[in-house]
């Protein structure tokens, strides 16, 4: 049995052979019909003290989340409420306090759920924003596992076909055909696995955040443009250049996506050696960032707005932002030429202009951050389910390697082409779950009349 | 009663046995029951051990009879010779004395999957297996039918509720005992047989039935949980009535290749080869079936038979409107019959007739012996140990089709095995097991002791996971070191093994040390394309690896270092190729024999243990009661979860455990749960 906090409603759940023991010696002796919420009192079975009125359901195996005989008590929430009917239950016979994950673990281990949706399910529970929600849901909800489910049957239909004209193809009918039904599903398999791969890394940065990094020179505004996006004074700000030595992170949720902020060390040449460690920091963090806002103090472009891209376009890398900041110290006619001038400049970034200190401009700002955030991850209900987990990755590349291995051997050694297959079947089993040598076999004697 | 006491014997055809008045001997290291395939590798093994060996047989002039397909290997059969003849048994050897067409099948698929087969002469093999065993030291052969096994209470320092003793033949009042009992008694454990409606108790046509006392004792007295099989065979077919024109030839390889690692050449010369012919069904042989499958009785029995040598009724029932292989095998170099492959059939004889006929080389064909099938008990075989004695009594071991297997490949790999047990147990030794990372034959065991049977059990090249480290051609490196250490493989087969491991090592060295540069061997071989990726040096071993560069090629480069290795080109250009693979299967194979080392305890109870496990998992592992970690791990339905508990609670429950075997542990956890994850 697990769970314990104060609240409005508790609820009590037990897995296991005992549950049908606890409910009954604590909501009657009944047991209510499976799945059907009914109110009940539950008492203590040692003293038979009424402890609280609640709704109990029975879920008997195999139909519950574990796959094992369940038992929940909805409960008031409060902790004497919950201590009481924890401490009834220690005193059934065989049960225990559940460890920490262990009602997914039954559940994996009863088959009810693959490794995928037990991955999923965590992360929807630690999901923190609307999108990673969303993308838990669908991975828990069995996508992503039916995905390479689907990749892992047409890849042991493939390898049963190769196996069958290894064992059998001597002695029986066995069409050269089917080497070559093989070849195109091997082809097909790799290029899908491969485009799969090639997401940009889109759905593990929305499971574990995108990386913004804030760089620029000292004194640009870099600590309040992090304070003015997380909404609280997170880091210092003052009037000094190089106030700003190490870096400061925040987790922020942009427009429901989630975006680990860094603020740094602003560039330049010091004599400082702590400074110096801060700048070597910020520049390392800006190299493995998925995304850069790079802020100027508007006030130091040059007064000729023509020569403005020139300047800024030194400063650039690949996916960043331009944020030009302290505009409310340029006149009108200033700002409103740098609109105009920098708008549409080719290989010049998203430009924004806004002040820290009134936030003007912020708002449009937002949108853009906002956007760039939402092309970084994918859209989570849109097309295919994407990779969430370095995991995944892994056993996928190893896929595509072993599955390369089939093609350099198909035509000089079946035997190790065939071994390329199998390990890239073993590498897919890894992410889902297990094939057996018998599976294979299964396909063949469906697959093909075998009679010697 | 007939006796007859073994002597050397000097030629294969001079079968000398010699009638001894008086009784045998009443006591045995090693009975064997069955002289079929199983039972004569069983015999020779043990007595090779040392064991003082008695083998009863019904008949002696059967031993050696080739009950069904005159042939010997195949794809994944021909691994089992191969590891037999590495292990010293007889059945490679046979093959080369009988065989009459040999062919590698799977030529173009790679050296993994090549299979050694050949067509055999029924007369040469059971010569062959009778003159040797007749000539066995310490091995008795001697004819008899069993009627019971003498069970008594085990010995309570070994697990098992029961010890098997020794035996009683029928129509005798005298028992024999044994340390050791092997049963091979094929299918003959309440065998019937079948053709049309007609129905008699039986194990082969032409042989009397065995005793139903055998099969009572190991039900009702062992408590052996047993099921039910059914295979066939097809008629013979008089060979000058059929029209072999209108058939397909096939002709064997030109220069046939031994099974044996000790034989460089076959008896039968390359011209005196005799071909196979290939014809096809039509659609008249699936109207007879249909026709006459209420005069069937087999075909509608619930018997499971295999998926992979169906009756002629299962092909065309199960795969109707197509044309289906038969083969036209020959039986023998003066044999006047042939074997139709693909045609076993229990209808009626006239119907088969009727049947065969439908075939156009086989339109005037004749009927020698009428197709029939058969149905048998089997042991279910997860009841057994991997060295296959019975897990609950002491002493019975069983080998071949009684363990739910089918083949002559599959019942020899057994009953050697099965017979260097039964050897060891009457030495006093400790049991052994082969692993599946080192042999087809361990693959073979563990399948039948961790997974069971749920139909006539046959080997395939799929089943072994370490394929491309298991081949033909290196079964002699992986088994016969280690089988003379066992004791059942004799010095001269040792030696020879150690002079070829040593020269194949010579060889690889001096291979690797010639180190060359990309451009240089460019020079050297300038038909090859070297891939330029490779821009630094290549070894001789790297160079070989490459399609189109043979040993000899090499070898003509560097004669003074390479031509002393000439003998053994085949095989370095395989080593070469699969060297890189190979090297990679060893981790995992590591894996495994670490698994494979933590036994899992006999009298472990999987529905009380206090792990957490499914109710699923736990039990499949009551029902499969596997003998060690590895084997729970290849278990249907056995999740990794349940993988890593049962690992934890079999490490932290062993008591003998010190730090050092705690260290070891905790790595192969490591180890597993890395794999898992």
């Amino acid at each position: 049995w697990a769970g314990y906090g104060r609240c409005g409603v508790a609820v009590v759940r037990v897995s296991g052979p005992a549950s049908a023991t606890a409910l009954r010696s604590m909501a009657g002796h009944r047991l209510p019909p499976p799945r059907t919420a009914l109110l009940r009192s539950i008492t203590d079975p040692l003293s038979g003290e009424m402890l609280d009125r609640g709704l109990v359901l029975w879920f008997p195996a195999p139909h519950s989340f574990t796959g094992e005989d369940s038992v929940e008590f909805h409960i008031h929430g409060g902790p004497a409420v919950i201590t009481a009917v924890l401490q009834a239950l220690g005193s059934v016979p065989g049960t225990r306090p559940a460890e920490a994950g262990e009602f997914t673990r039954r559940a994996f281990q009863a088959g009810k759920l693959d490794l995928t949706e037990v991955e999923g399910l965590g992360d929807l529970i630690h999901a923190e924003t609307e999108a990673q929600r969303r993308q838990a849901l669908r991975q828990m909800s069995g996508e992503l596992g039916h995905i390479y489910r689907d990749w892992s049957h047409k890849l042991k239909r493939c390898l049963a076909h190769i196996e069958a004209f290894i064992d059998f193809s001597e002695d029986e009918l066995i069409e050269d055909g089917v080497l070559d039904q093989a070849d195109r599903s091997v082809c097909d398999l790799q290029s899908q696995i491969e485009q799969h791969l090639r997401d940009e890394r889109r759905g593990e940065r929305l499971r574990s955040g995108v990386h913004v990094v804030i760089a620029g020179a000292t004194n640009a505004g870099k600590s309040s443009l992090l304070n003015t996006l997380c909404q609280r004074p997170a880091a210092i700000v003052s009037p000094i250049a190089g106030t700003t030595r190490d870096i400061v992170e925040t987790a922020v949720d942009i427009g429901g996506f989630p975006v680990l902020l860094s603020d740094t060390a602003g560039l330049r040449e010091s004599a400082d050696l702590v400074e110096q460690e801060g700048v070597r920091r910020a520049r390392e963090r800006v190299q493995q960032a998925d995304l850069t806002l790079l802020v100027v103090d508007s006030t130091c472009l040059p007064s000729d707005v023509q020569r403005a891209a020139g300047f800024l376009s030194e400063h650039l890398r690949n996916m960043c932002l331009l944020v030009l900041n302290k505009s409310d110290l340029l006149p009108e006619t200033q700002r409103q030429k740098l609109k105009m001038e920098l708008r549409g400049v080719s290989g010049l970034p998203a430009v924004c202009l806004l002040s820290c200190q009134t936030n003007e401009g912020l708002k449009d700002f937002l949108t853009v951050l906002q956007s760039s955030v939402k092309t970084l991850c994918g859209d989570p209900l849109a097309g295919a389910p994407t990779l969430t987990q370095a995991r995944h990755r892994a056993h996928l590349q190893q896929c595509v390697a072993a599955l390369s291995q089939f093609q350099r051997y198909r035509d000089s050694d079946l035997a190790l082409a065939a071994e390329g297959v199998r390990l890239a079947l073993t590498s897919l089993g890894r992410i889902t779950g297990r094939v057996g040598a018998e599976e294979i076999l299964d396909i063949i004697f469906k697959d093909f009349c075998i009679g010697k | 009663m007939l006796t007859k006491k073994l002597q050397p014997v000097q030629s294969f055809l001079s079968l000398v046995s010699r009638s001894v008045g008086h009784f045998p001997r009443q006591h045995y290291d090693v009975i064997v029951v069955g002289g079929g395939h199983a039972g004569t590798e069983a015999a020779a093994a043990a007595a090779r051990l040392g064991a003082e060996t008695l083998l009863i047989t019904q008949k002696i002039h059967t031993i050696g009879a080739l009950s069904c397909n005159p042939s010997l290997g195949g794809v994944g059969k021909g691994h089992l010779v191969r590891e037999v003849d590495a292990l010293d048994g007889l059945c490679g050897r046979a093959g080369d004395w009988a065989g009459i067409s040999f062919s590698i099948l799977n030529r173009r698929k790679g050296p993994a999957v090549w299979g050694p087969r050949a067509q055999l002469d029924r007369q040469r093999y059971r010569e062959f297996m009778q003159s040797e065993l007749l000539s066995t030291p310490r091995l008795t052969v001697m004819e008899g039918s069993v009627e019971e096994l003498l069970v008594t209470d085990p010995n309570p320092e070994q697990p098992g509720q029961h010890r098997v003793n020794g035996i009683c033949l029928a129509n005798s009042s005298h028992p024999i005992s044994a340390s050791s009992v092997v049963l091979t008694t094929g299918t003959f454990l309440s065998g019937s047989l079948f053709i049309g409606q007609t129905t008699s108790p039986g194990g082969r046509i032409g042989d009397a039935p065995s005793s139903a006392g055998l099969s009572h004792t190991l039900r009702e007295r062992l408590g052996l949980k047993v099921g039910r099989l059914r295979t066939g065979t097809p008629p013979r077919i008089v060979k000058d009535s059929v029209d072999l024109s209108l058939a397909t030839l096939n002709p064997p390889d030109s220069s046939p290749t031994p099974f044996s690692f000790m034989n460089t050449h076959t008896r039968c010369r390359p011209e005196e080869q005799l071909p196979c012919y290939l014809t096809y069904t039509t659609p008249g042989v699936e109207r007879v079936v249909r026709e006459s499958l209420h005069l069937n009785c087999h075909i509608q029995q619930d018997a499971k038979g295999p998926r992979y040598c169906p009756s002629i009724e299962s092909r065309v029932l199960r795969f109707p409107g197509r044309r289906h292989q038969v083969w036209l095998e020959p039986e023998g170099l003066t044999s006047d019959l042939l074997y139709p492959q693909g045609l076993s059939m229990t209808m009626p004889p006239d119907v088969q007739l009727r049947l065969i006929r439908e075939i156009p080389p086989l339109h005037k064909a004749e009927i020698h012996m009428p197709g029939y099938g058969v149905q048998y008990d089997f042991v279910c075989p997860t009841q057994l140990s991997p060295s296959l004695q019975v897990k609950s009594t002491q002493g019975l071991f069983l080998a071949g089709q009684i363990n739910g297997t089918t083949g002559y490949e599959e019942a020899a790999a057994q009953g050697l095995w099965a017979g260097v047990n039964a050897g060891r147990r009457a030495l006093s030794k400790p049991p052994v097991a082969l692993s599946r990372t080192e042999s087809y034959i361990g693959v073979l065991i563990d399948d039948l002791v961790s997974r069971g049977v749920t139909e006539p059990y046959r080997m395939f090249t799929s089943r072994a996971e370490f394929r491309t480290s298991l081949r033909p051609d290196n079964a002699d490196l992986r088994l016969t070191l280690k089988g003379f250490e066992l004791g059942c493989v004799s010095s001269s087969r040792h030696q020879k093994a150690v002079r070829v491991k040593n020269s194949l090592q010579d060889a690889l060295a001096a291979l690797q040390a010639l180190s060359l540069s990309t451009t240089s061997w460019k020079r050297k071989i300038p038909d090859v394309h070297v891939s330029e990726a490779n821009s630094n040096m290549l070894s001789g071993i790297e160079m070989l690896q490459y399609k189109d560069v043979s040993f000899q090629v090499l070898a003509s480069i560097f004669p003074e270092v390479l031509l002393p290795f000439m003998e053994f080109s085949q095989r370095l250009k395989i080593e070469a190729v699969y060297r890189p693979h190979c090297e990679s299967n060893k981790r995992e194979i590591q894996r495994i024999q670490e698994e494979e080392n933590m036994s899992l305890p006999e009298d472990i109870d999987y529905l009380s243990l206090p792990v957490s496990l499914s109710q699923e998992v736990r039990e499949v592992l009551h029902r499969a009661r596997p003998s060690t970690l590895g084997a729970a791990t290849r278990l249907e339905g056995i999740t990794p979860a349940a993988v890593v508990n049962l690992f934890n609670y079999v490490g932290l429950n062993k008591h003998n455990s010190g730090c050092q075997g705690e260290r070891k542990r905790r790595r192969t956890l490591e180890k597993t749960k890395t794999r898992l994850r």
